[in-house]
């Protein structure tokens, strides 16, 4: 379904409108299932984090009208945030904010790479190829799968504060390619 | 050290947790830090929203079909029952009453205290008037119902009204039991007003009864039992 009929059914959503509810679930629960699978592994877990889902679309559809984002990356952000909290409350990991200075070394640009005009969704993969390759990966499966700085750090075999350096830089030099 | 570069350095600190929540790699606990963060401060919620964006390419195509029992256990969540509005069961529902069994209760109990308060002597029994503070959890909106039993005049008054679309409020008497829901009447458009009780249901209006708002299309349920999500509700007593 166009992003654009998701985006008018997530706002009669927010009118309290039932039907569009029912619309909305038939049209993204399959994409927003996946997610939550994929990243809870778990079938119950997932359909239990889905019913959270869409009770949380149904409390904060009013808000979703003021981002201005596409109505895809809000529900599937909705999706992840949701299965993640629950994943963690199963698999507790370390906390990382505060706990040392915060050092943050910004991507420098790169002159030679060259923007070239592709889908949002090819110019990802652009970027991602500007990144040494074990660490475009890192980046990819702690978002695909949501793991842990810990669970990275496993399985790179590299210590956690090594991962943290690793993803932080590596997510700033996506941003920065991405805005190029 | 500048002004300048504090806030540098708080921007580009912000940047990276933002996108490092966007991810997911934090721990529960500093997770929940940052959403509290992302509820008070609408331009970090805003970074985030920029990652969440941002990283969405990244996100497989492949889908999943969940299985049919769900969508119904998330009707009941937000809405007590789905295609059903049966007349058993619906006001039964465990989801309505968690959701608004609470928020009643306190709302009666600082109903009483407000009234002892102001007037400063215990209300008689016989000449009180009957009133239930109707509250659900989450909503914009709370009334407060008050019914003279001499006069048969309900009166409802929103403590804070804020339906935001044309449609019409429907008060309902829940009698409890296996008994289906009755239609007292459409409340105004502002949530204000008096409501004259049809004669047969007034026998019905005593301590323990619940009362309950809900939201209809304009002129009422055209079913005669409630269609909309149940706004408010509380259980009615002489204070």
């Amino acid at each position: 379904m166009p992003s654009l009929d998701i985006a008018g059914l997530i706002a009669r959503v927010a009118m309290g409108d039932r039907a569009a509810l029912a619309s909305l679930y038939s049209a993204v629960s399959p994409k927003l299932f996946a997610i939550c699978l994929r990243i809870l592994k778990d079938r119950a877990d997932a359909e239990d984090a889905l019913q959270d889902v869409f009770v949380k679309i149904w409390q904060r559809a009013d808000r979703y009208a003021a981002t201005g984002i596409n109505p895809n990356g809000w529900l599937a952000a909705i999706a992840r945030n949701q299965a993640i909290d629950m994943i963690r409350s199963r698999r507790p990991a370390a906390d990382t904010i505060g706990e040392e200075g915060l050092e943050i070394v910004d991507g420098s640009p790169d002159p030679e790479a060259v923007s070239i005009g592709l889908g949002e969704g090819r110019r990802i993969d652009r970027c991602m190829g500007e990144l040494p390759p074990e660490r475009a990966d890192a980046v990819r499966n702690a978002y695909v799968e949501g793991l842990s700085y810990q669970e990275l750090a496993e399985r790179y075999d590299v210590p956690l504060n090594t991962m943290r350096t690793w993803l932080r830089r590596s997510l700033l030099k996506l941003k920065e390619c991405l805005e190029r | 050290m500048s002004e300048t570069d504090d806030s540098d350095r708080d921007r580009s600190r912000d940047e990276v947790l933002a996108a490092e929540y966007a991810v997911g790699v934090l721990s529960l606990a500093d997770r929940k830090r940052l959403e509290a963060r992302i509820e008070r401060e609408p331009a970090f919620a805003r970074l985030v929203a920029q990652w969440e964006d941002r990283l969405s390419p990244l996100e497989p195509p492949d889908e999943e079909m969940p299985p049919r029992s769900v969508y119904p256990k998330i009707e009941a969540r937000l809405f007590a029952s789905s295609a059903g509005l049966t007349r058993s069961g619906w006001w039964h529902s465990v989801a309505v009453w968690r959701g608004v069994a609470f928020a009643s209760m306190a709302a009666v109990v600082v109903l009483l205290g407000l009234q002892q308060g102001l007037m400063g002597t215990k209300p008689s029994p016989v000449s009180a008037p009957l009133v239930a503070a109707m509250k659900g959890e989450g909503s914009p909106l709370a009334l407060l119902a008050s019914y003279d039993a001499a006069s048969g005049r309900l009166a409802v008054t929103p403590v804070a009204a804020d339906v935001g679309q044309p449609r019409s409020l429907e008060l309902w008497l829940v009698p409890g039991g296996d008994a289906a829901p009755v239609a007292l009447g459409v409340l105004p458009q502002d949530g204000q007003g008096v409501i004259e009780i049809a004669p047969a249901h007034r026998a019905s209006l005593g301590d323990g009864i619940t009362l309950a708002v809900s939201v209809e299309p304009p002129g009422g349920s055209p079913t005669g039992l409630p269609t909309g999500p149940v706004i408010a509700a509380g259980q009615a007593r002489h204070p």
